[in-house]
């Protein structure tokens, strides 16, 4: 399957947000959306999530307009996982997931073989199975993590998108989640787009990096091309060495200490 | 990707066949039943059965011993036998004409109360958020009370009610932003609506005559004294058309409970049901305040309890309707029998049982979260 978001543009009132963003996603590949706080990526995702109805553009699946179809229909096309989301108290990871079934379900339809084995699967996936009677609150942040994402690949949907997946995990819970999220792109047939702030992650772990800034298009394409001091300096306003990881060679950057010492210098008494 | 990477229990999940569960060869959710008739299927929560049952029988106990305490005394059996129209002359009489009409008009004004507070509770995602703490009891008490003094009868039109709760339900929302992501600011918004609406409502009294004040009084308070079938028949009626309508908003409701963005993405028309809730429970509590006023407690304290006794996943629509009857029949009674031959209004006693309760659900929550 193919995602395309065509010249797409979206506001919050009188600001614009994202501004003319063309981009092209296939199946089984994962894409991060990397740039500066309020450069307009969480912007991008919820237009395509259908959470912000964008001024102009479009976003198609397989040629079909997602702003034109149903909630529930909708619904079994893209799946989002928000930032932080909350769950009441006491819900176990089986309840949560459960509920990633609902818009395959219907007043009466509520329970079919088919959600059974959706639910089986997402646990396994995720490897939740053993989790799945425990109480979300009572699971460390890596765990209840992997409990969301179990939720979101139960609704089966082609397009998967997670809004910094990683933001409140220690290093080893984000490398548990961002190897979870590769290993599902791979054997699940999914694509997933995920906002990310970590550029070094984003580089480790996606195929596909597209670098944002101010609401526009920066650069898109696999991390080791577009990864330079160049795009970092026109990201973020630092300069940093970029340097191939030992083992793999994906990119990593490393910023200089010169801003720091300025800023330093600049609060300096005297 | 470098497999020194990988976590291992991804790995051991892998190659871990997961063997189904003996007990639940459908796969069916643990604590429920599948009915299955061809491509449709119901889950039927076994528990959820369970504890509306028992709550109704704690109900039909309640509402026995209603009918038998008072200045006049009748044993339980007396008073089951007088409501079905055998025993003495007077004591059906009593039962059937006195008694047993008000316990009915108290059931549907706390059934009433118990499901609007359990629709705003849950949209709000917030235990506070009451159609009394929101200012929606408060802003149907005065449109009643408005129409009472102008056309001096002791009771008003049923529709008054709601259209009240409506107009402040429309300001709430206007001026708060709507429930779910500004939970905080809808609730202190409504909280500073109810204060306004009863500062009038007290205004209005202190403008009337003695006599009539005083006679109003106890019922903008909450009160049962004197209600029966003629103001109940028409909230009877309305809960009958209304009771499916609030059974259709339970799945999305339910859904609504992981927050706007997730219910969304996963298809629920959220703004659409955030709407017709909100219609629905300005509904409700208007109708129960047309009844007995606006008492206090009751919607927050039966869906709590309700929640309590209920699985986690869903929202205990039905069983807060009936704890809210009960808890309704209970405060009324003990008003009626606790000071003697004076009359404790039903809001009074819901008042004063409501304090405890709300510090027992403070302390129990956050001892349970561990601070």
């Amino acid at each position: 399957m193919e995602l395309v978001v065509e010249h797409l543009r979206a506001c919050y009132d009188d600001v614009v947000a994202v501004d003319d963003v063309s981009l092209r996603v296939e199946t089984g590949q994962v894409v991060a959306i990397v740039g500066p706080n309020g450069c307009g990526k969480s912007t991008l995702l919820r237009a395509i999530a259908r959470l912000h109805r964008p001024a102009r553009g479009r976003v198609l699946l397989d040629g079909e307009d997602l702003w034109s179809l149903r909630p529930k229909e909708a619904a079994r096309r893209v799946a989002l996982l928000p930032q932080s989301p909350q769950a009441p108290e006491a819900m176990t990871v089986a309840d949560l997931v459960r509920f990633g079934r609902h818009p395959h379900q219907g007043l009466f339809q509520q329970w079919s073989q088919e959600d059974a084995r959706a639910v089986q699967a997402a646990l396994e996936l995720t490897g939740t199975t053993e989790l799945a009677h425990r109480r979300l609150d009572q699971l460390s942040g890596g765990q209840r993590q992997r409990g969301w994402l179990a939720m979101v690949l139960a609704q089966e949907t082609p397009v998967i998108l997670l809004d910094e997946p990683i933001s409140m995990l220690d290093l080893g819970h984000q490398v548990e989640v961002l190897c979870l999220i590769r290993e599902l792109a791979a054997k699940s047939g999914r694509m997933i787009l995920m906002v990310l702030h970590d550029l070094t992650a984003a580089a480790r772990f996606a195929d596909v990096l597209v670098a944002m800034r101010d609401g526009r298009l920066v650069a898109a394409g696999p991390p080791r091309e577009i990864v330079s001091p160049e795009l970092v300096r026109e990201l973020y306003d630092v300069e940093a060495d970029v340097l191939p990881a030992p083992g793999c060679g994906a990119p990593v950057v490393v910023a200089h200490q010169r801003r720091l010492a300025a800023l330093l210098a600049s609060r300096a008494p005297g | 990707m470098n497999p020194a990477h990988q976590p291992s229990h991804v790995l051991g999940s892998a190659v871990t066949p997961t063997l189904a569960q003996p007990d639940r060869p459908a796969g069916a959710p643990p604590g429920t039943r599948v009915l299955r008739a061809g491509s449709l299927s119901v889950l039927v929560p076994l528990r959820a059965v369970l504890v509306a049952v028992a709550a109704g029988l704690a109900l039909a106990a309640a509402v026995v011993w209603s009918a038998a305490v008072g200045s006049f005394a009748l044993s339980p059996w007396e008073a089951a036998r007088a409501m079905v129209g055998q025993g003495t002359p007077t004591a059906v009489l009593l039962i059937q004409k006195i008694r047993l009409p008000r316990i009915v008009a108290g059931m549907l004004a706390g059934a009433a109360l118990g499901l609007a507070g359990c629709l705003t509770q849950t949209i709000s995602r917030n235990r506070l958020a009451t159609p009394n703490t929101l200012g929606v009891n408060e802003g149907a008490a005065l449109a009643i009370l408005a129409v009472v003094l102008a056309t001096g009868n002791s009771l008003g039109p049923w529709w008054v009610g709601p259209l009240g709760g409506l107009a402040v339900a429309l300001a709430l929302l206007l001026i708060s932003g709507g429930p779910g992501t500004r939970s905080y600011r809808f609730l202190v918004v409504g909280i500073a609506l109810a204060a306004l609406i009863d500062a009038h409502i007290n205004l209005v009294l202190a403008q009337e005559h003695i006599t009539t004040a005083t006679a109003v009084f106890a019922w903008t308070v909450g009160s049962l004294a004197g209600r029966g079938y003629l103001v109940a028949l028409p909230v009877a009626v309305a809960l009958a058309f209304l009771l499916p309508l609030v059974l259709l908003v339970g799945r999305p409701l339910s859904v609504l409970q992981l927050g706007e963005e997730v219910a969304a993405s996963l298809g629920v028309p959220v703004r659409r049901v955030q709407v017709a809730v909100m219609l629905l429970a300005v509904t409700l509590a208007g109708l129960a305040v047309g009844i007995g006023g606006p008492i206090a407690f009751i919607a927050m304290a039966a869906p709590i309890l309700a929640s309590r006794l209920s699985e986690p996943t869903r929202v205990p629509l039905i069983l807060s309707g009936i704890l809210g009857a009960l808890l309704v029949v209970v405060a009324d009674t003990l008003g009626r029998v606790v000071a003697g031959p004076v009359e404790v209004p039903v809001g009074v006693v819901a008042s004063i049982l409501g304090g405890p309760f709300l510090l027992w659900v403070l302390f129990r929550e956050t001892s349970a979260r561990g601070f």
